[in-house]
């Protein structure tokens, strides 16, 4: 399935077109959130050797936290959460799910590659499934840079993307894509993708402002835990 | 919002540190209000409770 295949706008400036992807989520923020009940897997084992190694987690960042599952797993760990979102209807449904379950985050309205945070602040962050929504290769390297900068000295970062590793591609170079969303009532909400080949993965991490401590596939997914680069002091 | 949160929260533009002005506080969450940058002179509203820090050219007002 390669449809839609085309080239990356590399070279081009970022200009986040999440115009469209915040749209897209506030169209479908209901019906998505009821679909994303728990936490996954990769991101439990994430914040729990981010527990064992750190003794208890500080101030830690949800970035692109969708309905909170994973904000409220990193605040039931011990963690001051901030979560950050594009799509207003998320927000509004991660709000509602930490009043439900009751834990606390703290909600931004924001955009991934223009990070509205300073320099240092988090001691952990997840970002999973939202890198590979950002449709230019330069806006993807400066969200990951962005978690570079926004990581304190020690903290550490879970990334995901989605790759074509998984089942449903039978492509080995990255691509990108549109995948359909389906509403209740069958109306489909297309939603941009781009699918990461593992090794466009590790060269996106290599080109940005990042150390990689590993790089691994799992579910279909490329994950990588990073931390912030070193700096001259 | 929680006014702790402006310790954390930045331009998203030129990462300058923001000044609030408070509309509305209720059992100490900050429900609306207006952030700025004094290094570029953007402001970014507190709606419902949730700052709005998409860059400008990103807000359902510059969409059209």
């Amino acid at each position: 399935m390669t449809a839609d295949r085309r080239i990356d706008g590399d070279g081009e400036t970022a200009e986040p077109p999440a115009e469209d992807l915040q749209a897209v989520y506030d169209r479908i923020a209901d019906h998505f959130a009821k679909t994303r009940e728990y936490a996954w897997p990769e991101v439990a084992s994430f914040i729990s050797d981010e527990a064992d190694r750190c003794g208890s987690l500080d101030r830690a960042l949800d970035f692109g936290c969708g309905n909170g599952r994973h904000a409220q797993a990193l605040a039931e760990a011990g963690a001051d959460v901030v979560g950050l979102d594009v799509s207003r209807g998320l927000l509004a449904e991660a709000r509602q799910r930490a009043a439900e379950r009751g834990f606390e985050v703290d909600l931004v309205h924001g955009d991934a590659a223009r990070l509205p945070f300073g320099d240092d602040r988090f001691s952990q962050v997840v970002y999973v499934a939202t890198l590979h929504h950002l449709p230019t290769r330069d806006a993807r390297q400066q969200s990951l840079s962005a978690v570079g900068r926004v990581l304190a000295p020690g903290g550490r970062g879970l990334v995901s993307a989605w790759s074509t590793a998984h089942d449903r591609f039978d492509a080995t170079e990255g691509f990108d894509t549109t995948v359909d969303w389906t509403l209740p009532g069958g109306k489909q909400v297309g939603r941009y993708y781009h699918i990461y080949d593992p090794e466009e993965f590790r060269a996106d991490l290599a080109a940005s402002d990042v150390e990689v401590v590993d790089c691994r596939l799992s579910s279909g997914n490329c994950y990588a835990v990073v931390s912030p680069p070193d700096r001259v002091l | 919002m929680k006014e702790s949160l402006m310790e954390i929260i930045r331009c998203p533009i030129d990462k300058h540190e923001l000044e609030l002005a408070v509309e509305d506080r209720e059992d100490g969450e900050i429900m609306a209000g207006m952030l700025s940058c004094p290094e570029c002179g953007e402001t970014y509203p507190i709606e419902d409770g949730i700052p709005n820090l998409l860059p400008p050219d990103m807000r359902d007002d510059a969409a059209a």
